[in-house]
């Protein structure tokens, strides 16, 4: 990891921390001030770096530094009793970069950010860059959107929480931490994924992403409330996908299929932790999404290879995610299951069912399908024809670089 | 081992209405560079200067007058300074020549430390 890297993280972390810990003091319709205020006290403490080098301990340098500073330049701009020396907390000085729990006004400000009356994606733009401490530059670009765009919507999205903050102290109760959280899940599971999918930019940012996303999942099964089997599920999920993480593109960054992934740079450590999760996660009463799409990604990571996937167990699992939550996009995973099961007729069947489907028209996978079944079924034209509609579709260079090579493997053939 | 301060200015408005990513940007250019010059034991230590311009004493010959900053006929304040280690002013201008700061600003003034007589 570079010396800048590292040092993004460690601002990224500490800016949260702070954020987190001023709310907490000030109260959720504070937001703006307090995001002014820590952001400019992080420069501020910052900008002696370029002069003198990176202190000893960074993190625990940048906490007390940035923390003072915003102290007080508050204490100039508000006249609030909040201040007053004996009711200011000490910060602390564990100099972990990324600490494995969160502090709880870092959890309540993520709950304070899942407000129902948020669409997701607001629900995740304002984790993503209040909590998590991501910058409005990267935070855009998760969204490939412009990013005075995000700006416009995250100040919606704040005058909204202002609105409504009177409902919600500086520490939520345990009903609203109880209702809040499977948003709290769905956006950590968002968070993840927008980290994961290949067409979002700079790798090392969206490393940093799914690591974070993993980061709060780990905070919620700290905390006695959070602590559900549906979080231990959401845990396990997130480090079976973390673990392919580094085996999903190649050296020239181009994406990786499953069954062509080097299963040796898959992470043994995270795959362990991943079934330890899932063994917790047995407790519940219901199983929910995260459970089934934990199982599903279990049967990829404890695979001997491609061939030997236990895809019998992955056909009735996508059935029952299907009953759950159905969606067409789950029935193209199963008819890919379908075809790899060497049940090409089912797969060929709920492909054609799915044809009018109109979400799936732009739906890239989609045609990966069925360009996959027409191949295995030997009817190399189709094939071809599925390919390249296929790359008409895609925004991903990675997936149309993909899509590249399997055309002209075909043609040569 | 000789030793030399590299001193800093930047035009006074430099920072004044910089974005902040931008800021940052030239930050991690700056940071770089001193890790790396650490790394390679040239470092020698540095501080940033308060950004407010100081003050200027100046004895009239019966009182001394005290001056509060920033001036406005000075052309440059000073951000900073770095020691760095060199073998002699060659090598130091070489190493200097490598300092962000002649991308993002426009001027380093390089000065020996006299050690003989410390």
């Amino acid at each position: 990891m570079t010396a800048t890297h590292l040092i993004e993280q460690i601002v990224r972390r500490e800016r949260g921390r702070l954020i987190a810990s001023l709310v907490a003091r000030l109260g959720a319709t504070n937001v703006d001030l307090v995001e002014d205020v820590a952001q400019d006290a992080i420069v501020s403490a910052l900008s002696s770096w370029p002069y003198k080098g990176v202190p000893d301990h960074p993190a625990a340098w940048l906490r007390k530094v940035a923390y003072n500073r915003a102290i007080d330049r508050l204490r100039r701009s508000v006249k609030h009793d909040v201040f007053e020396e004996d009711n200011l907390p000490t910060p602390s000085t564990s100099d972990h970069v990324i600490s494995p729990t969160l502090g709880d006004p870092e959890l309540d400000l993520m709950i304070l950010c899942c407000d129902p009356a948020l669409s997701p994606m607001d629900q995740l733009a304002l984790t993503l860059k209040t909590v998590s401490g991501f910058t409005a530059r990267d935070t855009a670009h998760v969204f490939l959107i412009p990013e005075n765009t995000l700006a416009q919507r995250l100040a919606r999205a704040k005058r909204t929480l202002r609105k409504n903050a009177g409902q919600l102290g500086s520490a939520p109760t345990r009903f609203e931490v109880h209702t809040r959280q499977p948003i709290l899940l769905k956006t950590i599971y968002l968070m993840f994924a927008s980290g994961y999918a290949p067409q979002h930019g700079d790798r090392l940012i969206q490393h940093d992403i799914c690591v974070e996303a993993l980061r709060l999942c780990e905070a919620l099964t700290a905390n006695k409330l959070t602590n559900t089997p549906e979080t231990q599920a959401l845990m396990a999920l997130l480090l079976f996908q973390l673990s392919r993480f580094k085996a999903r593109l190649n050296q020239s960054g181009k994406l990786v299929l499953l069954e062509d992934q080097d299963r040796n740079l898959w992470d043994e450590d995270c795959i362990q932790r991943a079934v330890e999760h899932l063994q917790h996660a047995k407790e519940a009463k219901t199983l929910s999404r995260y459970h089934i799409e934990a199982a599903i990604a279990s049967c990829h990571a404890l695979a001997p290879d491609w061939n030997g996937t236990d895809w019998r167990s992955i056909i009735s699992l996508y059935q029952a995610l299907s009953d759950l939550a159905p969606s067409p996009i789950i029935l193209v995973n199963m008819a890919v299951a379908y075809a790899m099961d060497g049940q090409l007729d089912k797969a060929s069947a709920l492909l054609d069912q799915l044809e009018t489907e109109k979400t799936l028209k732009t739906h890239a996978p989609f045609a990966l399908a069925k360009a996959k079944v027409a191949e295995l079924n030997g009817d190399l034209e189709s094939a071809k024809r599925h390919y390249k509609a296929a790359t008409t579709i895609t925004t991903s260079q990675a997936t149309s670089d993909f899509i590249n090579d399997r055309l002209s493997a075909l043609e040569s053939l | 081992m000789a030793q030399f301060v590299m001193l800093l200015p930047h035009s006074p408005e430099r920072y004044a209405s910089i974005p902040e990513a931008d800021f940052m940007d030239l930050m991690k250019d700056y940071i770089g560079w001193v890790e790396d010059m650490t790394a390679k034991g040239i470092m020698a230590g540095g501080e940033k200067l308060l950004d407010e311009g100081g003050k200027v004493l100046t004895s009239t010959g019966e009182t001394i007058e005290v001056h509060d900053g920033p001036f406005a006929e000075l052309a440059e304040v000073l951000g900073g300074y770095m020691i760095i280690n060199a073998e002699d002013y060659d090598q130091a201008v070489a190493i200097a020549k490598t300092c962000p700061h002649l991308v993002h600003n426009s001027k380093i003034i390089l000065r020996q430390i006299d050690q003989e007589h410390a």
